[in-house]
């Protein structure tokens, strides 16, 4: 226990002088802020398309980022050695990297709810919403992570699919503005679901399955691909 | 008492075969240097020991334990500096003793180790902002913050200017005199001979010796080697002028360049003969033998596919980054 929470305490410090982890939570909101002075109050598409962002870049780009360039400068390597096995390191990430997400996500809630008079979204699809998104957000990370051979290649893989993925997701244009196959195809990526999944928690009525049922498929699956194939040196 | 034993260690990749029967052990207290050119199986031979890498055939004993089946156990008695390895760019130095003493059931005093190891000072710095030999100290107080039996250093002065090296040597011997056994890996021969009790030289994925390294270099035909060049114009045929001094073992010439080696006083008997035969000669020197010429007696070439460097005092200080 002691070791675990001074790996955990140790970890938190690292990420607050991170300079990717400040992005995660600085960018969503300046966005929210810049477009959201002409927020109205029935506004369903700002806050979801605010909080997609955020979950995804934590999941895109700071999770690989870190879990690759730990094992490119040797640290799992180097745990292994020692009487604690490198997974603790690993799952202290995950569990930083989930409150890192919280965290932005409640920013994004409290300055568009609270500040700019956007109203709640139902609780029970928002967090159903959440919870999918960012599981298969970070499987995403994970995926990456395992196949990256390196800290730079990894954040270079995370840029590469941010944008087609945003894209996609509807979170660069209104979806219907976008052609329709183009529209249809996004709506089976995990930011599109997850927009989408939001978009109805927002809306006042219950998710629909299928974007649930979608993002919950990306977690199980390309979770279970970077388990199989994550190396630790 | 062996602390750590190895019996007839094999380990392939693939097809290749990294190490093959390998076989030595290590007492207790001693500094056991693993020597040998890149590639040579040091490293795998390391690793098979300290439990990272699984041998395909053959017994590895550490401290009586089996470093696959009984793992968890030995982690708790043995320090590592790895080869290529980084802390986190932005962890302080004071940080990462800390969450390494936490490792352990029962670590040493990091606060004692930072004063010992001269880091003091940078306490509060992040790793990137150390030097390659402050990098260097905290490597080896985090290997020893576990109170570890043995330590294996791997690699230990690679890329480190020739005045860090020395320094780094010294630290090495500090950690022998407070009685941890270490296991050196390198590719340096004046590292090795400076530092070790005894050597396990390494090539081709075998070990080809195993001595103290005085015993290696007595292993080599001649202590000396002494070199001449005769004055312009000069030539007589020294064979017969010096093959048959005292303690003169060989006598080799090519051009003017006659090279001479033997034991004991043979370099006053060779210039007391070319003064009483009037023969003039430049360029004199004599070297002591070192390891290098050893090594070069082993395995039919010098480690790193250089001549041995010239001088009485050994091989200069090498900084050469590895292949």
């Amino acid at each position: 226990m002691k070791t675990l929470a001074k790996l955990t305490a140790v970890e938190t410090k690292l990420l607050v002088r991170e300079p990717g982890a400040v992005f995660a939570l600085a960018i969503p909101l300046f966005i929210l802020v810049a477009f959201g002075s002409g927020i109205t109050e029935g506004d369903t598409v700002l806050l979801p398309m605010a909080v997609t962002l955020a979950i995804g870049m934590v999941g895109l780009y700071l999770l690989p980022t870190t879990l690759a360039s730990y094992r490119e400068r040797g640290i799992l390597r180097r745990l292994s050695v020692t009487p604690v096995r490198p997974g603790n390191l690993l799952a202290v990430q995950l569990l930083l990297q989930l409150a890192l997400t919280v965290f932005a996500v409640s920013l994004l809630l409290v300055a568009g709810i609270g500040l700019l008079g956007a109203h709640a979204p139902g609780a029970a699809g928002f967090l159903a919403a959440f919870l999918a998104g960012t599981a298969a957000m970070f499987s995403v990370g994970l995926l990456i992570a395992a196949l990256a051979p390196n800290g730079r290649s990894a954040n270079g893989f995370g840029v590469l699919l941010f944008f087609p993925l945003a894209y996609l997701g509807g979170l660069m244009q209104p979806v219907e503005h976008m052609p329709d196959i183009l529209a249809l195809a996004g709506g089976y990526t995990p930011m599109g679901a997850l927009r989408q999944s939001l978009d109805d928690a927002w809306s006042g009525g219950v998710p629909a399955p299928l974007p649930l049922v979608t993002m919950a498929a990306y977690a199980v699956v390309l979770g279970l691909a970077a388990a199989r194939s994550f190396r630790w040196e | 008492m062996a602390i750590v034993e190895v019996t007839e260690l094999s380990k392939r990749y693939g097809k290749q075969v990294v190490l093959d029967r390998v076989s030595f052990s290590v007492e207790e207290g001693e500094v056991f240097g693993i020597l040998g050119p890149n590639g040579a199986g040091k490293t795998t031979a390391v690793e098979c020991v300290e439990g990272l890498r699984r041998p395909d055939s053959g017994t590895v004993r550490v401290l009586g334990l089996d470093p696959v089946g009984q793992g968890a156990e030995l982690r708790e008695h043995i320090g590592v500096q790895l080869q290529h390895t980084q802390l986190p760019e932005n962890i302080k130095v004071w940080e990462a003793l800390d969450l390494y003493a936490s490792f352990y059931a029962r670590p040493r005093d990091w606060r004692e180790l930072l004063e010992r190891w001269g880091l003091a000072d940078k306490r509060d710095a992040r790793f990137a902002k150390l030097s390659g030999g402050q990098k260097q100290r905290l490597f080896i107080a985090l290997a020893l913050v576990g109170d570890p039996r043995i330590a294996f250093l791997d690699e230990l002065t690679t890329g480190l200017d020739p005045q860090a090296r020395r320094a780094t040597w010294e630290l090495v011997k500090r950690v022998r005199a407070e009685g941890v056994t270490v296991v050196l890996v390198s590719h340096f021969m004046d590292e090795v001979e400076e530092l070790c009790d005894r050597v396990a030289v390494f090539d081709r994925g075998g070990v080809v010796a195993l001595d103290s390294p005085e015993g290696l270099i007595d292993g080599v035909d001649a202590e000396y080697r002494m070199s001449f060049r005769f004055m312009d114009g000069q030539a007589p045929e020294p064979g017969g002028l010096l093959g048959s001094l005292p303690g003169v073992a060989s006598v080799s010439r090519t051009g003017d360049l006659v090279v001479v080696a033997g034991r004991g006083d043979f370099a006053t008997e060779v210039t007391a003969s070319l003064a009483r035969e009037h023969v003039l000669v430049r360029d004199l020197r004599i070297d002591k033998r070192t390891l290098d010429d050893a090594f070069i007696a082993l395995t039919g070439r010098s480690l790193q596919g250089w001549p041995p460097p010239p001088g009485p005092s050994g091989p200069a200080p090498r900084t050469e980054e590895p292949s």
